[in-house]
């Protein structure tokens, strides 16, 4: 009985990982944009494509693929921000809303028009399983799980030490004082953007051998999932995002064994719902900023 | 209208009444003008235009943006569709009951939810779909889970020994009409009335509003309940015109129609909503001319809108409306 | 600001909007004499993994008839309109190809849902609707005899596929103890209420019971329970894109090869057991058509579609084929384009499809031999092809 609730618990860490990596991205752009980014999943679905797109048709190792899959995000994204989500610096948040959704709609419905509607199969990774402890685990997820602790490591030191997390800090703070003291705000959202959308892709790539499906509206499901998570963690707090993300994967598991399957997809916005009623900024945030 | 347009030069004859007069026999003759297919297009519009109306309430006049509105739409949808499967009331009673359940339910909902602010209410809201569809897919007894409901009966109505049943498509689209005209007739009532100057004085500044007497607090989550009963109406309709219901109801595409709906057509504005429900189904069936491109194209019209008509098309539609009446 | 209104920009710009709206209500220019087939799908959106299948198969049906000649010397004209897997638009879709197009024939749709309301749509109409991928029983419950006459199914329904299912699990391998894993969706969850009709005729019972949502990746705590209660075989009535996810956290979980997959969600796609062999040996399941199926149609369908599109086909693109197929042997036996014509006709066809002969029941559901296999040392062993009359509940 208890190894199985602890067979669950971890389970749930595997998945809060990727929710989490996908999830930081999507707060740190809402932290300098204040919008909330519908189309997130999408670059998660893109890192997916590329990776596939460089196995099955370049011929290319999954090592390789991650990178092909990352780096061609992070050129949509380049453009996307530049064209898009640089116009949206202090726009009301409902234009927010339309506009995230139709880059979604844009991206989504472009790679189903060029690689066809039909799913595809991704044959990389490490799918072999390990025993650790007893629990059987793919060795992929050990990755997904090695990777996580270093993203957020990373992220963590970035935006403490680093002039451009420094910067992005000040912007999810103050617009006008940053252009006063001379940060480069469209610069900022720009990078963060393009890091938050590699993020997510990296998170799809990682996650494709596991998974196995791709077809084009895979990101919808998500970016369904990772919304509940960043409010919880109070929007643009890296860190309580990774302990929402956490919270969320081992609920969602817990909730699949012992209620039913079908429940899962249910409980990301129905724990929103009780943490807000008990806490309306978030678990984490420690003020109200927005 | 502003102090400064208070003179108006009235150059020109005004055609305002003229043009209202053809609008009006164009909306009754509609269904003799085109094909069935644009008879069907003008249904579909004057369905998502009154859960559209109720929103455009919270948003465009409370200044509170809510994804919320597909649930009460397919509350009301489940509960007009289970009395006319199940019992055969008459269309009436569907709309009544759609309206008041879902305006029920919103009370609930909103008590908690209304307390949140921005993004949280937001995706509060949003929860309130995700929810709602497990509930309809879970709740098998009730709601025949994933099965749906089916073969919803025509609308029929009684009226003491009288009894007439609206059936095609001609017929359905003078029942939508006529629900679409007092829904908006309803809202301009609602709208006009000091309450409504109220809910105006909430969305400029609520601490402000509230200082000057306006329970805020109050209206919030009247004005929350109405828009969900506006949105039980539709789906009152949704499920007669379709006669299918399934979990699918509850979908965050349907929310994000309804706001683009009230955003493309302009906020605050009852014809901004009006002309934004058929804009939305102009649109969306204008690009089924390219099937492979169609939702491509539709999320760059929605990037066009967002930053190239800031405000919907009220402000042309005000124009529009005073230069044909030769205001300038 | 001031904003300087002129009139003749008002009368442009209104003219704009007049036209623009106008476009979709205006009919195309009639091609001459051609069919003209309408096929509603799903193709935008997360649905469309499906309806790309679906389109590529009727296109590649179409193409070939028109490149042998047409049917009867008259060539077929493919529409294709995206549902979106909604209702409402499913409707909006059909409702134009009959209005605005003039379509007689239409193919449609995947969901379920969407083809409950575009019967009524059909009928009104007049326009014949085949249907060639919903499985909810209620379709054809209400066709034929049932009411709409002019919607037909190409499709098994869930009943004939849990009955020989069970059976073969129960008879030919033993299995009392069976886990409930199915997709949460009118397919599933059917498939399942008939299994456990007809499991108790075999002293089967059923231990756990879950459905996943459409596009659900995590079954791994699903299967650690049902590691943990014993039982012998898992029915699941799946997605195919779900199968090798499922096959793959089998493995990792240890219970490939000790737990058996019997249902239907594609088991015999080489893609599918190439993804997780251990976990797929052994599995059972019942399928309308199989990409191996020998026969030299069959083959020769799989070989086209894996050259053209560089895919290789599913089931949805098979059934799509398939029913471009039929429609065309109907309009051929009826020696005209006529929809009544070819109604008639199609009640009465003998179509000898690549899997066997195809017959229409007096609700219009097609009745298909529906083929029985198991995975055997990694490839699909067909051990037997049943039909049978699905009993409709009387009215």
């Amino acid at each position: 009985m208890l190894s199985t609730v602890l067979e669950q618990v971890v389970n749930g860490i595997v998945t809060g990982s990727v929710y989490a990596i996908v999830a930081v991205g999507m707060t740190m752009i809402f932290g300098v944009l204040r919008a909330i980014n519908f189309a997130h999943g999408e670059y998660y679905m893109l890192g997916t494509f590329g990776a596939w797109f460089a196995i099955d048709y370049l011929g290319l190792s999954y090592e390789a693929s991650i990178i092909v899959g990352v780096l061609a995000t992070m050129v949509v994204a380049y453009v996307v921000g530049q064209l898009v989500m640089s116009r949206m610096v202090g726009a009301p948040a409902e234009s927010g809303v339309l506009a995230t959704l139709g880059i979604a709609l844009i991206l989504q419905n472009t790679v189903i028009f060029v690689f066809g509607g039909g799913y595809k199969f991704f044959s990389g990774g490490y799918i072999e399983p390990i025993s650790i402890f007893g629990f059987s685990l793919a060795q992929q997820r050990i990755l997904i799980l090695v990777v996580c602790l270093v993203v957020f490591v990373g992220l963590e030191l970035m935006v403490t030490y680093s002039r451009l997390g420094m910067a992005m800090r000040a912007v999810s703070q103050n617009v006008e004082c940053c252009e006063v003291v001379g940060i480069d705000v469209p610069q900022v959202v720009s990078r963060t953007f393009i890091l938050g959308a590699a993020l997510a892709a990296l998170s799809g790539v990682l996650t494709a051998p596991v998974n196995v499906s791709v077809y084009g509206g895979m990101g919808e499901l998500i970016t369904f999932k990772t919304l509940p998570i960043i409010i919880m963690g109070g929007l643009g707090n890296v860190r309580g995002t990774f302990f929402a993300a956490m919270i969320l994967g081992i609920a969602e598991s817990l909730v699949a064994t012992y209620v039913g399957l079908q429940f899962r997809d249910t409980v990301g916005f129905a724990t929103l719902i009780l943490v807000l009623m008990w806490r309306p900024h978030g678990l984490f945030s420690t003020q109200a900023r927005f | 209208m502003s102090l400064t347009e208070t003179v108006p030069q009235a150059r020109r004859r005004d055609l305002r009444i003229p043009l209202a007069v053809v609008l009006i026999v164009v909306a009754l003759a509609a269904p003799y003008i085109g094909s069935r297919y644009v008879t069907h297009s003008l249904i579909i519009a004057l369905i998502f235009m009154l859960p559209a109306h109720g929103l455009n309430l919270l948003v465009g006049y409370t200044g509170l943006l809510s994804l919320a509105q597909a649930a009460f739409f397919g509350i009301g949808a489940y509960t007009a569709g289970l009395l006319a499967v199940n019992y055969g009331t008459p269309f009436y009673v569907n709309l009544i009951a759609a309206a008041l359940v879902s305006g029920a339910a919103a009370l609930p909902l909103g008590i908690p939810a209304l307390r949140l602010r921005s993004t949280s209410f937001v995706m509060c809201t949003l929860g309130f779909v995700i929810i709602g569809q497990a509930i309809a897919k879970n709740w098998v007894s009730v709601t025949r889970g994933d099965m749906g409901l089916s073969s919803i009966p025509k609308p029929y109505f009684e009226l003491g020994p009288l009894s007439f049943t609206v059936s095609g498509t001609t017929n359905f689209y003078y029942l939508a009409l006529a629900v679409g005209v007092l829904a908006t007739l309803a809202v301009w009532a609602i709208v006009r009335s000091p309450a409504g100057r109220n809910m105006v004085a909430i969305r400029e500044n609520e601490t402000l509003a509230e200082s000057l007497g306006v329970p805020t607090w109050h209206y919030k989550l009247i004005v929350f309940m109405i828009s969900a009963m506006f949105a039980g109406v539709g789906g009152c309709l949704y499920a007669h015109y379709l006669t299918v219901v399934s979990p699918l109801t509850f979908q965050m595409y349907y929310s994000t129609t309804m706001l683009i709906i009230v955003l493309g057509g302009g906020a605050g504005m009852i014809s901004g909503t009006v002309f934004g429900s058929l804009l939305f189904v102009g649109l969306t069936e204008a690009l089924r001319v390219a099937p492979e491109v169609r939702m491509i194209a539709y999320g760059a019209c929605l990037l066009v809108l967002v930053f190239w008509f800031k405000q919907g098309f009220a402000p042309l539609i005000n124009r529009f409306w005073n230069a044909i009446g030769g205001v300038k | 600001m001031t904003h300087q209104f002129n009139r003749r920009m008002l009368c442009i710009s209104t003219a704009i909007l007049a036209i623009a709206g106008s476009v979709p209500f205006t009919a195309t220019a009639q091609a001459a004499d051609t069919i003209k087939l309408g096929i509603v799908a799903p193709m935008s959106g997360p649905n469309a993994r499906y309806g790309g299948f679906s389109l590529r198969g009727a296109e590649l049906a179409v193409k070939d008839i028109n490149d042998a000649g047409g049917v009867n010397g008259t060539k077929i004209q493919l529409f294709n309109a995206d549902s979106q897997g909604t209702p409402v638009e499913g409707v909006s879709a059909t409702r134009r190809l009959i209005d605005q197009e003039g379509v007689d024939f239409i193919i449609g749709d995947v969901s379920s849902s969407v083809t409950l309301a575009m019967q009524p749509v059909a009928e009104d109409a007049e326009v014949l609707l085949l249907n060639a991928a919903s499985s909810n029983p209620k379709i054809t419950y209400q066709a034929g005899v049932g009411g709409f006459k002019w919607t037909y199914r190409n499709y098994p329904t869930d009943e004939n596929r849990a009955l020989v299912v069970a059976k073969y699990a129960a008879e030919q391998r033993g299995f009392t103890k069976f886990a409930v894993l199915s997709v949460d969706s009118d397919y599933g969850r059917s498939a399942i209420t008939f299994t456990k009709k007809y499991l108790p005729e075999f002293k089967g019972q059923i231990l756990s019971e879950d459905y996943y949502k459409e596009g659900e990746v995590d079954f791994r705590s699903v299967l650690a329970k049902i590691r943990d209660n014993g039982a012998q075989a898992i029915i699941y009535y799946g997605l195919a894109d779900t199968t090798p996810i499922l096959a793959r956290q089998m493995v990792e979980l240890g219970i490939a090869g000790k737990v058996t997959l019997i249902g239907n969600g594609e088991f015999n796609t080489e893609k599918t057991i190439k993804s997780a062999p251990t976990a797929l040996e052994g599995a059972v399941e019942a399928a309308a058509w199989l990409p191996q199926f020998d026969s030299p149609a069959s083959k020769a369908f799989v070989e086209k579609f894996t050259t053209t599109y560089k895919e290789a086909p599913n089931n949805h693109a098979y059934v799509h084929w398939d029913t471009v197929n039929l429609l065309a042997a109907a309009i051929k036996q009826a020696g005209s384009a006529d929809k009544s014509k070819v109604r008639d006709a199609l009640s009465k066809i003998k179509y000898k499809s690549p899997v066997g002969d195809v017959t229409f029941d007096d609700h219009n559901q097609a009745r298909l031999p529906m083929i029985l296999l198991q995975i055997e040392k990694g490839v699909p062993s067909i051990k037997g092809a049943y039909s049978a009359d699905i009993q409709y509940p009387a009215k």
